[in-house]
């Protein structure tokens, strides 16, 4: 039968809608601006700042939901959680929240995201994204600053300075399971077994220029790990740090390697997955470093520096700095978004 | 290297020379002068920048901006409770909300 030209459109279309999702997904770096309003969305292709969030006073933490179709934001300033659409980055709901907020996380399903309410008592406050709604706050011992979903998402885990305390809550009850430190605990990247449960956490701490290594199955610290001093006395920056000298830390996507920033030597530290090995060659990163993130097939690190309005890309395999990219007043956060 | 030591030494630093200072780590700034200004230099920015605090201005009445320092004194800022009321009231007069 000959082939007419509404059968060729109508296969041409099938193939299309087929393979246009693979050929479209779109990876973004969110960059949140701790002393502005606006987040910067940085394309790992380019390394060029693409597009900007805007309205939100005083950003701290990001996430997005798991088809990139939302992005969320905590304001410091207004104490709310923005809501933004993933295709337009307009603004589409603000969620008042039960106090003043720090970091955020959101469940691999995308049905939760869960607000650390640093404000004392200290709570997670618990947001239904399909409500749009606060449906819970679990209460915590002392104000959260960064709260996590594991990655096979069976439980929260929320770090205090206040209250010097991890607590593990599970997903399904909301209550604690267990806790652990008398230190303020800060950032946490998590180590996971072939079945994607949680292996390790490894902590970061008030006061310590290092990380300290938690065994999940065993709930005890197994170990800590002290970054090295190796820059000259005099090109050490003194400070401030906020008390939290190493304040960035992340697991590349493959579980081969930890990166673990300094804020006194500006620099990133590489260590091998699992023998926690020093790697050779730290990165430089010419300012004081903070959160750290990686693009999904683990060949980009990206790290803010706070005090120099930029973000330095990083070459994972060569351990090398690519480029330096200005984005907004004092980064912090930042995450990775793929858009299907 | 001792970070808690290195914390206390740039703490007592601080406390020696903050009334000659204008500002955090020299910072300028266009903070009135007063009691209030006094413990912010001398309790707040031996651990963080002034724009810590300076980038809230605007957003937190007196009520929201005590808050923020209960959670710092809790963080370990030497801050009494006198102080504590003094300083809410600084910074709800010279950055609060309008």
């Amino acid at each position: 039968m000959p082939t007419t030209s509404l059968q060729r459109l109508l296969t041409t279309g099938v193939l299309l809608a087929l393979f246009a999702p693979a050929a479209v997904a779109q990876v973004r770096i969110v960059q949140t601006n701790s002393q502005g309003d606006t987040i910067s969305l940085i394309d790992p292709a380019t390394n060029h700042v693409v597009a900007e969030v805007k309205g939100v006073p005083i950003n701290h933490g990001a996430a997005a939901s798991p088809d990139g179709s939302r992005l969320y934001f905590s304001s410091e300033a207004e104490q709310t959680l923005h809501v933004v659409d993933g295709a337009t980055l307009q603004l589409t709901k603000k969620i008042p929240l039960s106090g003043r907020p720090n970091n955020i996380s959101i469940s691999p399903d995308g049905r939760r995201v869960y607000v650390g309410i640093v404000s004392s008592p200290g709570a997670v406050d618990v947001i239904d994204t399909v409500s749009l709604e606060r449906v819970k706050s679990i209460p915590t011992r002392g104000g959260i600053h960064n709260v996590y979903v594991t990655p096979d998402g069976k439980y929260l885990v929320a770090g205090s300075i206040a209250g010097k305390l991890m607590t593990v809550i599970d997903r399904t009850t909301e209550e604690t399971v267990w806790t652990l430190f008398n230190e303020g605990v800060r950032p946490l990247a998590f180590e996971t077994n072939a079945d994607g449960s949680t292996k390790r956490i490894f902590v970061q701490l008030s006061d310590f220029h290092g990380f300290a290594i938690v065994d999940f199955a065993q709930r005890k610290e197994t170990g800590r790990i002290e970054l090295p001093n190796d820059i000259p006395a005099d090109k050490v920056d003194k400070g401030p740090f906020n008390a939290s000298p190493s304040h960035g830390i992340g697991v590349a996507p493959d579980g081969k390697t930890l990166w673990v920033t300094s804020r006194p030597n500006a620099r990133v530290y590489t260590y091998s997955l699992p023998d926690l090995k020093l790697l050779p060659n730290p990165v430089d990163l010419g300012g004081r470093p903070d959160w750290v993130t990686f693009t999904p097939d683990s060949k980009l690190l990206y790290i803010a520096t706070e005090n120099t309005d930029s973000v330095v890309a990083i070459d994972v395999a060569a351990r090398k700095e690519v480029t330096r990219i200005k984005v907004g007043r004092s980064p912090k956060r930042n995450i990775t978004m793929v858009r299907r | 290297m001792r970070w808690p030591a290195l914390a206390a030494g740039a703490l007592a630093g601080v406390m020696l020379f903050a009334p000659a200072m204008t500002g955090a780590a020299g910072q300028k700034d266009d903070l009135p002068d007063g009691d209030g200004k006094t413990i912010l230099l001398n309790s707040c920015t031996t651990c963080h920048d002034l724009t810590e605090v300076t980038k809230l201005r605007g957003f937190y009445t007196r009520a929201q901006w005590r808050d923020v320092i209960v959670t710092m004194k809790e963080y370990g800022a030497m801050v009494d409770e006198k102080q504590v009321e003094t300083l809410a009231d600084y910074l709800g007069q010279n950055l609060g909300k309008k």
